[in-house]
């Protein structure tokens, strides 16, 4: 069936079967391979994605279901300029990048959160990551990362 | 060949034509968080999903009167976010907290959650607490039940083929009342209720209690009120004492229909500390 969305802001439409996942869609058929399937069933966030502004697991949702809807992919998140943004820029600051499989999505859900509020919590930050896991990093350094840009953008 | 069809539906009306053509078994499709994990491992028992997550009438949270309206496409996330909800049912609004992570509130709906109708579902003992009726549309037309009752068990219930859930209604507390749920997980996030507790009350000018409301979840097989720890409490100042008692009971509301299994052991003291806390949260005068 065709599929008919906007993703990164750019408007895309794709034959693709009914049952596939999003996340399947996005690799396969768009050549979107940042968001990742670690679990595929919702509970690791690497296939994070932000669909109508909201955090979701892309293996949790029916391709079909983001008809009409606007996407963003890690490939989306960047500077002007395409090079890294101030968020990822601070993850290596920070050191919040290790093996690197779940990053996508934690720029992605530190990104949903600081598309709500730019005076997070540590709190607030680590409830915002706890769909997203990260098996080398401890979450101290990601949290630092969020951290920081909040403050930096609200400085801006 | 795909293995289901999909289509959207934009009105309840055209969601139950849908849902109930004889030629096609359909299944609706809310936020998808079970659907899809169904999907990936078992051979789906229908033929086509209908998409109800879109419907705007199933989207609405409100209060008319004395009555709170909440749409079964409302996802975690909404219902948490309303003022409306805020006020009024605080258990439910702390449930659904508590679901899964911010991306599984961000899909998962009310209707998905009950019509899923899993053991830990962690809206049940809220949406029983506070007496939710089940509002159902089917093309051979409207029923009501109460939520406790279309739940007949882990993973069952009374929908019948072709029957969409539309929406929930419950009576707004009465002034006072507060609510309160508790969740019993291994971890804070991305976590299955071991065990959960939604209570609601209020205690008068004496500090009596003069109105209870309890409900544990993930306990019984079906989801109840516990009238019997209720009716101990009523009209009783909620001493330590009287409290702990109320856990007990609760504990042995829960044995004796669950009889004792190779988990009772862990559950007849945890079921009692959760009673009392969330409780003792619901009567905080």
């Amino acid at each position: 069936m065709l599929i008919q969305f906007t993703v990164n802001k750019k408007s895309v439409a794709v034959e693709a079967p009914a049952d596939i996942t999003l996340l399947d869609l996005l690799r396969d058929y768009l050549g979107l391979t940042g968001a990742k399937e670690g679990c595929a069933v919702g509970e690791c966030g690497a296939c994070s994605v932000l669909m109508d502004g909201r955090l979701v697991n892309s293996c949790l949702v029916l391709a079909p279901q983001a008809d009409g809807s606007e996407i963003l992919t890690i490939e989306g998140v960047h500077a002007p300029d395409g090079g890294l943004n101030d968020l990822q820029e601070n993850f290596i600051t920070y050191g919040a990048v290790q093996c690197g499989i779940c990053i996508p999505g934690m720029v992605l859900a530190g990104e949903a959160l600081l598309l709500e509020t730019l005076t997070p919590t540590r709190a607030e930050i680590r409830t915002a990551l706890a769909g997203n896991l990260c098996r080398c990093t401890g979450y101290q350094q990601i949290v630092d990362a969020i951290e920081a840009t909040a403050q930096q953008r609200r400085n801006q | 060949m795909p293995r289901f069809d999909y289509v959207r539906a934009h009105s309840v009306a055209e969601a139950v034509q849908l849902l109930g053509d004889p030629e096609i078994l359909s299944r609706p499709l809310g936020g998808g968080t079970d659907v899809l994990v169904f999907v990936r491992h078992e051979k789906p028992p229908y033929d086509r999903l209908v998409d109800i997550s879109r419907v705007p009438e199933m989207k609405i949270i409100e209060r008319h009167g004395g009555e709170i309206v909440v749409g079964a496409a409302v996802t975690y996330t909404e219902a948490a976010e309303s003022p409306v909800l805020q006020e009024a049912a605080a258990c439910l609004v702390e449930a659904c907290l508590s679901v899964g992570g911010p991306a599984i509130r961000n899909a998962g709906t009310l209707g998905g959650n009950v019509a899923n109708a899993a053991a830990c579902a962690d809206s049940l003992p809220s949406l029983v607490c506070l007496d939710a009726v089940a509002h159902l549309c089917s093309r051979s037309g409207e029923r009501a039940l109460l939520v406790s009752d279309l739940v007949t068990g882990a993973n069952r219930t009374a929908l019948q083929r072709g029957e969409l859930i539309t929406h929930f209604t419950f009576p707004v507390p009465p002034a006072g009342v507060r609510s309160a749920f508790t969740k019993l997980g291994r971890r804070n996030a991305q976590a299955i209720s071991r065990l959960s507790m939604a209570a609601a009350g209020r205690l008068d000018a004496q500090g009596c209690v003069d109105f209870v409301r309890l409900s544990p979840g993930a306990a019984t097989s079906q989801p109840r009120r516990f009238t019997e720890v209720e009716a101990m409490l009523l009209g009783q100042e909620p001493t330590d004492e009287l409290l702990a008692a109320a856990g007990s009971q609760t504990a042995e509301v829960m044995i004796g229909m669950t009889g004792r299994r190779w988990s009772t052991e862990y559950k007849e003291v945890a079921i009692q500390a959760l009673a009392e806390r969330t409780l003792r949260r619901a009567l905080a005068g």
